[in-house]
C-alpha cells in the first residue's frame, strides 16, 4: 500500500480494513433517511421542501428605520402581519416579509407613512410563483437527466456510471432533507445551487472513476491519488462557499447566501458519497463484478 | 529558452499563456476604454442620462445593483391555432359565434387572425384568440366546436404575434414616458419582463397596467334618434402625435395629431356621416345633458370618457368640402396636462393587444441607495470567497510557485468574464456575481487537478512527461466542464428570471476556463516545474 498523505493532515484511511458492505451502509443509510424526510414532507405538504416567497407568493421589503424600537414600530406600521423581520448586520435596515395576502403597493404606502425608508420591495403573486415552482422542479429533473446521460456516455460501463449518478442523486436529496430539518426555505438561489451541485459534485466522482478505470497501477494507488486531489478540490470549494454564505448572510444578500449554503450541504454530502459509496461500488466492480 | 530563436521560440512554446494575456488585455480594454462606453441614446431619454451608468468601468449594472423597478407578468388570453373556418365567413360572425359559447367573454374580447404575414412572422393557419381573464384553452376549444369551427390546437397563453405586438407597444410606452434605459423582453416563452431603472413601482405600474387604448369617438343620434358612439379614429389612423401642452391663455391641455394620408378621407367621411361636421359646427353638452346634446367628440381611453368637446365651424367646413383631408390636423383637448401626456404616450405607442396579467406577477423595486450597498456588499462577499480559496490552496501546496499562479489564473478568468459582460453590455446583477464566484470555484478545482496530475509520480523532468500528464488531467477537466454546462443549461432558458445571469456566466466561465485559462496555467506550471525559463 503506497503511503499517500491526505491533504491538510487528514488521518489516513485504510480502506482494506472495511468491507464494501460496511462502507456502503453509511451513505445509503443517510440517503434513506433523507429520502424519508423529503418524501414525508412531499406527501404532507405537496412540495419536497418548504417553498420560499418566490414560489408561494408574498412580499419582502427592505426598510431603513431610524430611531428607537424599530421592531415595535414595524409591527405597528402595517395592517398585514409581517411573517418575518430580520435585521441586516451593520446597518439600520430590516428585511420584513409578508405572506400572500398583502398588496405590495399598499405596503409601500404604509411603510412611507410610518417614516421608513423603502430600500427595496420584492413581491410575487401566488400564481406566478406556482409557475416558477413547476419550472424549478422541471429544471432540476432535466439537468439531472442530462448529467446522467453524459456520465454514461463518457464511461460506457454500467457500475462506475451508476455510482456517479447515485452519488449525485444523494448529493441533491440530502441537502433538500437538511433544508427541511433546519427549516430553510427553497429560494431561486437554492434552485441554482441544486443545479450547481449536479454539475459540480460529480467532478470528484469523475476524477475517482477516471483514475481507477483509465490509469495503470493498483486500485488503491489510483484511488488514493484521486482522493488526494478530490478532497483538496471539494474542501477548497466548501471553504469558499462557507465564507460567501457567512458574509452574504450578514449583509442580507439572500441570493448569494442561499446559493452558498446549499452548495456547502451538497459538497459535504459529496465527500461522504464519493469516498464511501462510489469508492466501494468501484472496488466491488473492480475485484468482483468484472469477473462475472 | 536556451536554443536559438530566442523570444520567438519561447512565445511559440508558451502560446497559451500569450493568448491568455491577450484576452485579459482585451477584457481590460472592454472594461475601461472610454471608446466602448455604453451608449445612452435611448429614444426619449432626457438630461438625466442612462440610469445604468457606471462610473469608472464600462460595466452595466442590472436592476439590483443600479436601482429601479422590474415587473414580470404574462399577457392575459388564450388562443387556438389551425381553426377551420368556412371561406367567406365574416370576422364579426366568428367573434360573436365564439363569444356565445364563452361565459366570461364578449365578442370584443375575441380576435380572429387569418393566415398571412404579420411583422416578421408568417402565420400559416387561422388563429382565434380570446383576450380576457377567466377563459381557459379548454373552454375556448369547446366554444369553437359549438360554433362549428374545429381547432387543431388550443393554448393557455396568447399567440406569438400578439406577444410581439405587446412587447413593441410596451417598449414604446416605456420610451415615450421618458423612463430612460427601460427594457422590455420575454422570458420562458410567455412572461413579459419590464425593467425600468430609477423608477418606482407606481410609475411603472401606471404605465403598463392598462391597455392604453385611446379612441376618438362621435357621440351622436342614429336614425332612430338614440344616442350611439361611433369610433371616428384611433391610434392606427395617426401619422404624427405632437407633444402635450398647456393651452395658451386657456384652461386644460391639448395634443395635436396629424392623421395619416390613407386614413384621412375615411376619417373625414365619418365626421360628416355622424353629424360632427354639420353646418355651423356643433354645441356639445355631453356632460350636462347627454340625452339632448348635439353631436360631440369623445376622447375615450380604455373605455373611460376623458373629455367631450364640440366641433367648431372652422373644422367642420373644410371637412364638408373635403379640403381637410389635404391637411388632416386635429387637436385633442383634455382637462389637465398630465392626462394629455398620458393620451399622447398611448396614441404614439398604440394600444396593447391585451392586458398584462398583474394578478399573476412578480415585482421588484430597489432603491438606488440600496443598490449601492448591494454593490459593495456583494463585492466584499466575492473577495472573501477568493481569499478563502487562496488560503486553502496555499495551505495545501505550501509552494508559492504552484498556488500563486493558481489564484492569478482564477482571477484572470473573472477579469475575462467581466470584460465579456462589458463588451456585450450584459447588465451585472447579484446572480451574475454569484456566477463569477462559481467560475472561480470550478476554475480552481480544475487547476488543482492539473497541478496534482503534473506533480504526481515525482519530479517533472521533461517536456514529454509534462505533456502526457497534462493531457490526462485534461480529460477529467473536460468531463467535469461538460457536466456543469449540461446541469446549468436549463436555467439559461427557463423563465426563473434572475437566475439566467448566473447560468450564463457560470457556463461562460467554464468555457473560458477549459479553452483558455487552464491550458495557460499548464504552461505556466510547466515552465516553473521543469526549471526552464
Amino acid at each position: 500500500m503506497p503511503g499517500v498523505d491526505l491533504p491538510f493532515g487528514l488521518p489516513e484511511v485504510d480502506y482494506t480494513e472495511y468491507s464494501n458492505r460496511q462502507l456502503v451502509a453509511v451513505p445509503l443509510a443517510v440517503l434513506a433517511v433523507a429520502l424519508l424526510i423529503v418524501g414525508g414532507v412531499w406527501l404532507t405538504t405537496g412540495a419536497p421542501v418548504d417553498l420560499g416567497m418566490e414560489f408561494t407568493g408574498g412580499t419582502e421589503m427592505r426598510l431603513q428605520i431610524d430611531g428607537e424600537n424599530p421592531q415595535q414600530r414595524i409591527q405597528q406600521a402595517f395592517t398585514a402581519e409581517p411573517a418575518g423581520v430580520q435585521p441586516v448586520a451593520g446597518s439600520d435596515v430590516y428585511i420584513v416579509s409578508f405572506g400572500t395576502g398583502a398588496n405590495s403597493e399598499q405596503l409601500e404606502t404604509q411603510a412611507e407613512n410610518a417614516g421608513f425608508g423603502v430600500e427595496s420591495i420584492d413581491s410575487t403573486s401566488p400564481s406566478f410563483g406556482s409557475e416558477a415552482q413547476i419550472q424549478a422542479i422541471g429544471g432540476v429533473a432535466i439537468a439531472f437527466a442530462g448529467m446522467s446521460v453524459l456520465v454514461f456516455a463518457m464511461f460506457r460501463t454500467f457500475v462506475p456510471s451508476i455510482a456517479v449518478v447515485v452519488s449525485a442523486f444523494s448529493d441533491v436529496v440530502v441537502p433538500l432533507a437538511l433544508m427541511n430539518v433546519l427549516g430553510i426555505q427553497l429560494t431561486l438561489g437554492s434552485v441554482a445551487a441544486l443545479l450547481m451541485i449536479i454539475g459540480y459534485s460529480v467532478d470528484s466522482d469523475i476524477l475517482l472513476n477516471n483514475h481507477v478505470l483509465r490509469r495503470q497501477g493498483s486500485f488503491y494507488e489510483s484511488a488514493y491519488r484521486a482522493m488526494e486531489t478530490g478532497i483538496t478540490m471539494t474542501l477548497t470549494s466548501i471553504a469558499a462557499m462557507v465564507v460567501m454564505t457567512v458574509v452574504a448572510t450578514a449583509f442580507g444578500i439572500g441570493l448569494l447566501s442561499s446559493i452558498g449554503l446549499i452548495l456547502v450541504f451538497g459538497l459535504t454530502t459529496d465527500l461522504l458519497n464519493t469516498y464511501m459509496l462510489n469508492m466501494s461500488l468501484l472496488r466491488w466492480w473492480k475485484f468482483e463484478g468484472v469477473n462475472r | 529558452m536556451a536554443d536559438e530563436g530566442g523570444t520567438w521560440a519561447s512565445i511559440k512554446e508558451n502560446w497559451r499563456v500569450v493568448l491568455l494575456v491577450l484576452i485579459v488585455l482585451a477584457s481590460v480594454f472592454a472594461l475601461f476604454s472610454p471608446t466602448l462606453a455604453p451608449s445612452t441614446d435611448t429614444p426619449g431619454s432626457t438630461a438625466n442620462g442612462s440610469a445604468a451608468d457606471t462610473g469608472v468601468t464600462n460595466l452595466q449594472f442590472g436592476l439590483e445593483l443600479s436601482g429601479g423597478t422590474r415587473i414580470q407578468a404574462p399577457l392575459v388570453g388564450v388562443h387556438a391555432t389551425g381553426v377551420d373556418i368556412p371561406e367567406g365567413t365574416e370576422r364579426a360572425t366568428i367573434r360573436q359565434g365564439v363569444a356565445a359559447g364563452l361565459e366570461n367573454a364578449s365578442a370584443q374580447d375575441v380576435a380572429v387572425r387569418f393566415p398571412g404575414e404579420y411583422g416578421d412572422t408568417t402565420q400559416q393557419t387561422t388563429v382565434v384568440e380570446v383576450r380576457t381573464a377567466n377563459v381557459t384553452a379548454a373552454q375556448l376549444d369547446a366554444a369553437l366546436n359549438e360554433a362549428g369551427y374545429e381547432a387543431d390546437n388550443t393554448y393557455n397563453r396568447v399567440s406569438g404575434i400578439t406577444q410581439q405586438t405587446a412587447v413593441t407597444v410596451l417598449r414604446q410606452k416605456v420610451n415615450e414616458a421618458g423612463l430612460s434605459g427601460g427594457t422590455v423582453r420575454v422570458v420562458g416563452g410567455d412572461v413579459i419582463v419590464v425593467e425600468v431603472p430609477n423608477a418606482n413601482q407606481t410609475a411603472v405600474r401606471d404605465l403598463i397596467e392598462s391597455r392604453g387604448q385611446v379612441l376618438i369617438q362621435a357621440y351622436h343620434q342614429n336614425e332612430n334618434g338614440t344616442y350611439v358612439r361611433t369610433t371616428v379614429m384611433d391610434s392606427d389612423d395617426l401619422r404624427q402625435v405632437g407633444n402635450a401642452q398647456q393651452i395658451q391663455g386657456g384652461q386644460g391641455a391639448e395634443v395635436g395629431v396629424v392623421v395619416a394620408d390613407d386614413s384621412a378621407e375615411d376619417v373625414q367621411q365619418r365626421f360628416v356621416d355622424t353629424g360632427l361636421a354639420q353646418e355651423g359646427g356643433t354645441e356639445c353638452s355631453y356632460e350636462q345633458s347627454p340625452n339632448s346634446t348635439e353631436p360631440c367628440i369623445l376622447l375615450v381611453q380604455d373605455g373611460q370618457v376623458l373629455n367631450s368637446f364640440a366641433v367648431d365651424e372652422g373644422l367642420a367646413e373644410p371637412m364638408r368640402t373635403g379640403e381637410w383631408a389635404d391637411d388632416p390636423q386635429f387637436r385633442l383637448t383634455t382637462g389637465n396636462l398630465s392626462t394629455a401626456q398620458e393620451v399622447a404616450i398611448n396614441l404614439r405607442a398604440g394600444a396593447l393587444p391585451t392586458e398584462l396579467d398583474l394578478n399573476q406577477n412578480s415585482m421588484l423595486y430597489v432603491d438606488p441607495s440600496q443598490s449601492d450597498r448591494f454593490k459593495t456588499d456583494s463585492l466584499i462577499a466575492g473577495i472573501a470567497a477568493v481569499l478563502a480559496v487562496s488560503g486553502v490552496v496555499f495551505a495545501r501546496y505550501q509552494r508559492v510557485e504552484v498556488a500563486g499562479p493558481m489564484i492569478v489564473t482564477a482571477l484572470s478568468e473573472v477579469v475575462i468574464l467581466m470584460g465579456a459582460a462589458a463588451a456585450i453590455g450584459y447588465p451585472i446583477d447579484l446572480s451574475v456575481i454569484a456566477g463569477f464566484v462559481a467560475a472561480i470555484g470550478t476554475g480552481v478545482d480544475d487547476l488543482i487537478i492539473i497541478a496534482d496530475e503534473v506533480m504526481s509520480e515525482g519530479e517533472v523532468t521533461s517536456q514529454r512527461v509534462f505533456q502526457s500528464r497534462f493531457r490526462k488531467a485534461f480529460w477529467v477537466i473536460g468531463a467535469a466542464a461538460a457536466t456543469t454546462i449540461v446541469a446549468l443549461s436549463p436555467l439559461a432558458v427557463l423563465s426563473l428570471g434572475q437566475l439566467r445571469g448566473f447560468a450564463i456566466f457560470t457556463i461562460l466561465g467554464v468555457l473560458v476556463g477549459v479553452l483558455v485559462t487552464r491550458p495557460a496555467y499548464g504552461d505556466i506550471l510547466r515552465s516553473l516545474l521543469t526549471g526552464k525559463h
